[in-house]
């Protein structure tokens, strides 16, 4: 009886699945709401929306909190929840800045590295091996590395000619665009056809002055779900994060298994600090990294705990950075797509009779709409906090959806039960 | 049936285990045949449990010899024991949910290509033999979150086939299932020795072991006392070599039992949030000046039924009457104030704090009023002035009252407890195991003070495991098993046999 009723939520279950995995539906989602965009873009103006400009400056500000992300699932996957990120993204941008001004901007990424690895084993040598509450041990390493930052800068910059906050400039690294493709959607963004043109600006921005380590971190997504899903080790990691008496039961190593994990996870994040040292800008800066590495914990969540997820988050909260950026009328617009969206959702719930999304989708809509018609400018600490607010939203309302690791967060010590 | 030169798969001989003051294992000695389901009974506290880890690797034994396969071994964890061909299947699963059957089951001997990529086609393949092969219902790509109890355990049996196992330990298996489900267990338990393998199940359910069980072991005080099979015994003798007739007998003390009611339980019912009925309408009465023992094996409701009483939950129907006050509509504290102490049988999780002082743990439960508290403030002196009181009157055996509570064993914690939860003269006493895991001299004490609260006019509920503890308290003892009470029985007129049936629900009153 219980069998059968399982079965048939896991039936529901699969269904719902299959709907997103599916790619052309993927696609014609995507589609669809390049679709409302584009219609937005041309009623409001906005037209920063889909530049070129906007795509290639959403990936620059995505990747750094995409290198956060993945780093912080790294760590929660393995069951160690890592406030650290922030910190270790600064031990990245110092050694990359500093290590790239003396030797060449390649070995400064690999020294953003090596110094991340070594931050991320500190928090492991921390939380596994002697038990400090997780979160404290993470405060502790974004105070340590704010401060040994500032504190090595004003050492080392001002003698060969920086500051005591700025790094001397470092040579910055080859950028390439992908020939063909970019000039070919480049041609179309220019004819200026409604919708066609739009996806092409999009793609033309991002395929143009591509910088090799965009695509080497970004490679890191796919790399990540395969480690995951595919391999021994990522199935073991999982099962630390979910239930570590099980794995050690079964005889796994736990703590080596942990150790290795949110290492990785220090040295992801570095690297994210590394690009925004090296690629994004061409030197150190005090407070380069802006919370970026608390943002990218808010991608995990934002996430589910699955690359895809913390990709697709990081490229919706750099795509907000980069508007502040460019132009903040184009927020306003955004807005207003939103608010099409909403209502659309509403009338696809009303069809299926499940009227209590509808109308809180209806109410979400209107809310959009009035903003839209009402207020002149929205103030730019509203987009600043905007990452926040929407992980917010995300965890009010999918909260029942989400599934993080069950055992992340709490300390874990060998032989427990 | 059975053939004359089967082989033992599985042998121990002699087998002890000591723990600094407890004899845990001494003298057991087991013959295991290939292709039977082997039961081994016994109370809580008979050593079955040491037995089992030791057989899996999870203790070394201090003396005597393991034979598997009619070889000696030394097994020193539990992947020697998995190597070996002998899986465990504990009573508490050690699943993850946010994961998939398979990914559960193959966990930690994934089979790989070049040593790294799991090959996960192979093991569903294999996996799906292993199910279709036993007669195991499980679906490999299924999450586990949306698995019930049953569908639960057979993920675990199919963890211990896929490595290998050809004898399977199942630690009371039945202990979390419904009885649907024991039937569904029990049938796969059938098809497992058909096919070859073997099964050791432990159990205190007689009625369970007599319809599964080839072979039965009974074992008591830690050691191995007799081997039956179902139909040369009866549960009758079961129970008597199970509970021995080595029990003392209950003390003469004068009764001076009060007219008022101190709990009144009416046909009380408590459903868990999964809708499994923990309580059937229970009925109990407790009187001023008398001790009312409740036996029971472990888990047929003992712990919801003191969360009742002391207004943790509330029943689905009935009432629960304590010192005249509605436990329902009562906060805790207003229970305990108005002169309830409370025993809790976890000590560690319910009755200390572990990480501060003594004085600190003395306060606890009696933070709001006089002496502990002084208006809004903690009193601290007459806190520490009352906890060197408690670790003198009950023997403590502490360096001082500023130690954490963490640093005591549990056997002075427990005299700790029960010290603190006797001062003011408590009307009514809930004591969940007081002398569980006690040495023989702190339960003296613990029982002397007992006694002492129930000449001053105090009515206890006394709930236990432990047999002579039951007999030598109480007044009245009534049993409870599956959410019943089954019966209720005269302590002086009841032998420990006859009790011993009615708590494995073989006799009901």
């Amino acid at each position: 009886m219980s069998t059968n009723i399982a079965k048939t939520n896991s039936n529901a279950r699969t269904k719902a699945k299959s709907f997103f995995k599916s790619p052309a539906r993927i696609t014609l989602l995507i589609a669809g709401l390049f679709l409302i965009i584009s219609l937005v873009e041309s009623i409001t103006g906005a037209v920063d929306i889909t530049a070129p400009g906007t795509s290639g400056a959403t990936l620059r500000f995505a990747i750094p909190l995409l290198m956060a992300g993945l780093g912080g699932l790294w760590a929660e996957r393995a069951g160690v929840i890592n406030i650290g990120l922030e910190g270790m993204m600064i031990v990245g941008t110092w050694t990359a800045a500093w290590f790239g001004f003396l030797h060449g901007p390649v070995v400064g990424i690999l020294a953003a590295a090596v110094f991340g690895l070594a931050s991320g084993f500190f928090h492991a040598f921390l939380t596994v091996k002697i038990g400090i509450d997780q979160a404290v041990s993470g405060l502790s390493i974004n105070l340590i590395a704010a401060g040994a930052a500032r504190y090595l800068s004003g050492i080392f910059f001002p003698p060969v000619g920086g500051d005591r906050t700025v790094s001397p400039p470092v040579e910055t690294l080859p950028t390439f665009t992908i020939p063909l493709v970019a000039d070919f959607f480049k041609s179309i963004d220019e004819k200026d056809i409604f919708f066609i043109s739009n996806v092409s600006g999009l793609i033309y921005g991002i395929t143009r002055d591509l910088s090799v380590v965009t695509v080497g971190l970004l490679l890191l997504v796919p790399i990540t779900s395969w480690i995951l899903w595919r391999s021994k080790f990522g199935l073991r990691m999982r099962f630390s994060g979910e239930n570590p008496m099980a794995a050690e039961s079964l005889g796994i190593n736990v703590y080596r298994t942990r150790y290795i994990a949110i290492s990785v996870s220090g040295m992801l994040a570095s690297l994210g600090g590394a690009y925004l040292a090296l690629v994004a800008s061409s030197v150190y800066r005090e407070g380069q990294t802006a919370g970026r590495g608390f943002i990218g914990l808010a991608t995990v969540i934002f996430g589910n705990w699955k690359p895809s997820g913390v990709f697709a988050g990081s490229i919706l909260f750099g795509f907000t950075d980069a508007l502040r950026v460019r132009q903040a009328d184009s927020v306003m617009a955004l807005i207003m797509g939103a608010g099409i969206v909403a209502l659309l959702l509403s009338i696809f719930y009303t069809s299926s009779r499940r009227w209590k999304p509808a109308g809180s989708y209806f109410a979400i809509g209107l809310v959009a709409l009035w903003i839209n018609q009402r207020v002149e400018t929205i103030p730019q600490e509203f987009i600043t906090v905007f990452p926040n607010v929407a992980t917010l939203l995300v965890l009010t309302f999918l909260a029942q959806r989400l599934t993080p690791p069950a055992m992340a967060g709490m300390p874990y010590k060998r032989g427990s039960e | 049936m059975q053939l004359s030169n089967v082989s033992n798969v599985l042998e121990v001989i002699g087998v002890e285990k000591r723990y600094p003051g407890v004899v845990a294992n001494r003298d057991v000695s087991i013959q295991i045949q290939a292709g039977t389901i082997h039961a081994i009974i016994g109370e809580n506290g008979a050593g079955k449990s040491t037995l089992m880890k030791t057989l899996y690797g999870l203790i070394k034994p201090d003396a005597g010899q393991i034979r598997i396969f009619g070889k000696e071994v030394n097994l020193k964890s539990p992947q020697d024991a998995i190597e070996l061909g002998v899986g465990m299947v504990h009573q508490h699963f050690k699943l993850a949910d946010n994961a998939t059957v398979l990914e559960n089951v193959i966990l930690g001997s994934e089979p790989t290509r070049f040593g790294f990529v799991v090959k996960y086609d192979e093991a569903r393949e294999k996996l799906i033999e292993i199910a279709q092969n036993y007669g195991l219902d499980i679906n490999p790509d299924e999450k586990l979150s949306n698995l019930g109890v049953g569908e639960r355990q057979r993920v675990e049996i199919a963890k211990v086939l896929f490595r290998g196992a050809k004898i399977l330990i199942l630690d009371e298996p039945t202990a979390v299932l419904v009885p649907q489900e024991v039937d569904e267990l029990f049938a796969n338990l059938r098809e497992l020795v058909k096919k070859g393998l073997t099964v050791l199940f432990i159990s205190h359910k007689l009625d369970e072991v007599l319809s599964i069980a080839d072979d039965i072991t009974i074992m008591r005080q830690g050691t191995t006392v007799a081997t039956r099979k179902p139909e040369n015994t009866n549960k009758k003798e079961l129970a008597e070599l199970m509970v021995g007739g080595e029990l003392p007998k209950p003390k003469a003390g004068e009764l001076k039992i009060s007219p008022e009611s101190f709990l009144k339980i009416e046909s009380a019912s408590y459903f868990r949030a999964d809708g499994r009925q923990i309580l059937d309408d229970v009925n109990l009465e407790l009187h001023g000046g008398e001790i009312l023992g409740l036996a029971g094996v472990e888990g047929n409701g003992q712990s919801e039924l003191i969360e009742l009483i002391m207004g943790l939950i509330k029943p689905a129907s009935g009432s629960v009457e304590v010192l005249g006050l509605d436990a329902a509509n009562t906060l805790t504290r207003e229970i305990r104030n108005a002169g309830v102490a409370y025993i809790p049988q976890d000590r560690q999780r319910d009755g200390l704090l572990m990480t501060a002082p003594l004085w600190e743990n003395r306060i606890l439960g009696h933070q709001f009023a006089e002496p502990m508290a002084k208006s809004i403030w903690v009193n601290k002196s007459a806190a520490i002035q009352d906890s060197k009181r408690v670790v003198d009157e009950f023997d403590v055996r502490t360096p001082g009252i500023n130690v954490l509570a963490s640093a005591l064993s549990g056997g002075n914690q427990q005299k700790f407890i029960v010290g603190r939860e006797l001062t003011g003269d408590p009307k009514l006493i809930v004591a969940a195991q007081p002398t569980r895991g006690v040495d023989v001299g702190a339960q003296a004490i613990i029982w002397e003070h007992l006694m002492q609260a129930r000449s001053r006019g105090a009515g206890i509920l006394l709930i236990s495991a432990d047999l002579e503890e039951l007999f030598s308290l109480s007044d009245r003892i009534a049993v409870i098993y599956s959410g019943k009470i089954v019966s209720i029985l005269n302590p002086a007129k009841t032998t420990p046999e006859d009790l011993g049936l009615a708590m494995t629900g073989a006799k009901s009153a």
